[in-house]
């Protein structure tokens, strides 16, 4: 199975060429990609305070390790397809790797995938957030 | 005041759903989140986007008079299309978009009340097909300076006493946080706001629709509750100054504000400059702190 790091070269190696128009759609396809909440983290949607604050929309995230493996459980409005697309990427990167690769998950992703100019300087600064907190939350869980 | 001042400068969707084929109108989408414009827009709508599209990407301003030529041209708009803009977030890039489209002069601008929101609740069609038109001639004429403040000309209007209005959160003006609930800081310095300005949230002037409300609701809340007064010149802001042209759109066209401008550099320039005055807390000049009159959104 591949590290995080080898994922991300892959998911990398599919944005690099594509022109904006096309990466826009790619990342669209992620976002279609992430699968809706189970019945149980809807509940806990209720009842424990998941919401991303500082990120714009709404985003709920869940660290999750099961026996030393990672799993990123997540919802993203859907008014915000940019923003699941990119916590789906996340998502695909790090599903069942142990729980150290997390550190793996770099901050200038969205410049290796050529997304940083395509979406402009204050919506990337947003996006390099959620990686950062994405990272912190999965290398605190338990 | 039953009517607003200047009602042309909207339409509806059903106007635009009846329009979208039209040669002599040009549909422009400008979003926050520019993955909606691939994902389903109005037929026939191109795509305009303020941030990467309408600002300078290395220069802090945005683009030259050359650049905006050669954006309208690229999109089939000449000097004599009826440009009608819409968007995400009950439509603050929209307007964002209409006032740098009034920023080159171009004459007839105008929005789709209720924007994506409102299209999507009536269930209308969405298109994945990207629109693309004959490049035009178009020959932009130098900015109006009428519609846009600059920092030092904020400090002189501030001076002088005259109406500021400042649409961010209420948690934003007193100081309390320096980005919008809910939204990344994007590295103000400094929170609070300009001494004098009103603190009127943009989101008071629209409905759950997303469409604006109505001019008789609008007057009381920026004429009667906020007494601004429409003769007296006024400068609105907010953070990166998007919010504000909502804003600056409701005064100079809804309610017919004869002298309004948009203060682009707004909180993000302010909370990051030497020297300049800010109020701490919620009162417009200075302690007591009392609430101002507006409620939360």
């Amino acid at each position: 199975m591949e590290t995080v790091n080898e994922r991300l070269d892959q998911i990398v190696e599919e944005f690099v060429d594509l022109d904006g128009r096309e990466k826009l759609e790619l990342l669209l396809d992620f976002a279609n990609r992430l699968p809706p909440l189970s019945d149980e983290y809807t509940a806990k949607k209720n009842t424990e305070d998941r919401r991303v604050h500082e990120c714009q929309t709404s985003v709920f995230l869940w660290p999750e390790i099961s026996n030393g493996s990672m799993n990123l459980v997540a919802e993203v409005a859907e008014e915000a397809p940019t923003v699941k697309g990119f916590v789906a990427i996340l998502a695909e990167a790090v599903a069942s790797r142990p729980q150290p690769e997390a550190q793996e998950l770099p901050e200038d992703l969205l410049e290796k995938m050529g997304l940083a100019d395509v979406l402009g300087m204050l919506r990337s600064r947003g996006l390099r957030a959620i990686v950062s907190r994405v990272r912190q939350e999965l290398i605190n869980a338990k | 005041m039953a009517e607003y001042a200047d009602p042309d400068v909207l339409v509806s969707t059903e106007w635009v759903a009846e329009h979208h084929n039209d040669p002599a109108v040009r549909i422009v989408e400008s979003n926050e989140d520019r993955a909606l414009y691939t994902q389903g827009h109005v037929p026939g709508a191109v795509e305009i986007d303020w941030q990467v599209d309408l600002q300078d990407q290395v220069v802090r301003d945005y683009v030259d008079r050359k650049g905006f030529e050669e954006i309208c041209r690229s999109n089939g708009i000449t000097n004599d299309t009826t440009v009608i803009f819409y968007g995400d977030k009950n439509n603050w890039w929209a307007c964002y978009a209409f006032w740098v489209f009034k920023l080159y002069g171009h004459p007839q601008c105008k929005i789709m009340n209720g924007g994506r929101k409102k299209w999507q609740l009536e269930d209308r069609s969405w298109s994945t097909d990207r629109a693309s038109y004959a490049p035009t001639t178009y020959i932009a004429p130098e900015q109006d300076k009428s519609v846009r403040a600059l920092r030092e000309e904020v400090l002189k209007h501030q001076k002088a006493g005259k109406n500021l209005v400042d649409v961010r959160s209420p948690e934003e003006y007193s100081g309390e946080r320096l980005h919008m609930p809910d939204y990344p800081n994007e590295g103000a310095l400094r929170g609070g706001h300009i001494p004098g300005a009103v603190n009127i949230p943009w989101p008071l002037s629209v409905n759950e629709d997303g469409t604006f409300k109505t001019a008789k609701e609008l007057e009381k809340l920026y004429c009667k509750t906020n007494h601004l007064k429409r003769r007296s010149p006024t400068i609105a802001y907010c953070r990166i100054g998007e919010r504000s042209s909502l804003t600056w759109f409701v005064l100079k066209y809804l309610l017919g504000f004869g002298n309004v401008r948009n203060y682009d550099g707004s909180w993000m320039e302010w909370g990051n400059c030497v020297g300049v005055p800010i109020i701490k807390g919620s009162h417009p000049q200075s302690a007591p702190d009392t609430n101002t009159p507006t409620s939360s959104p």
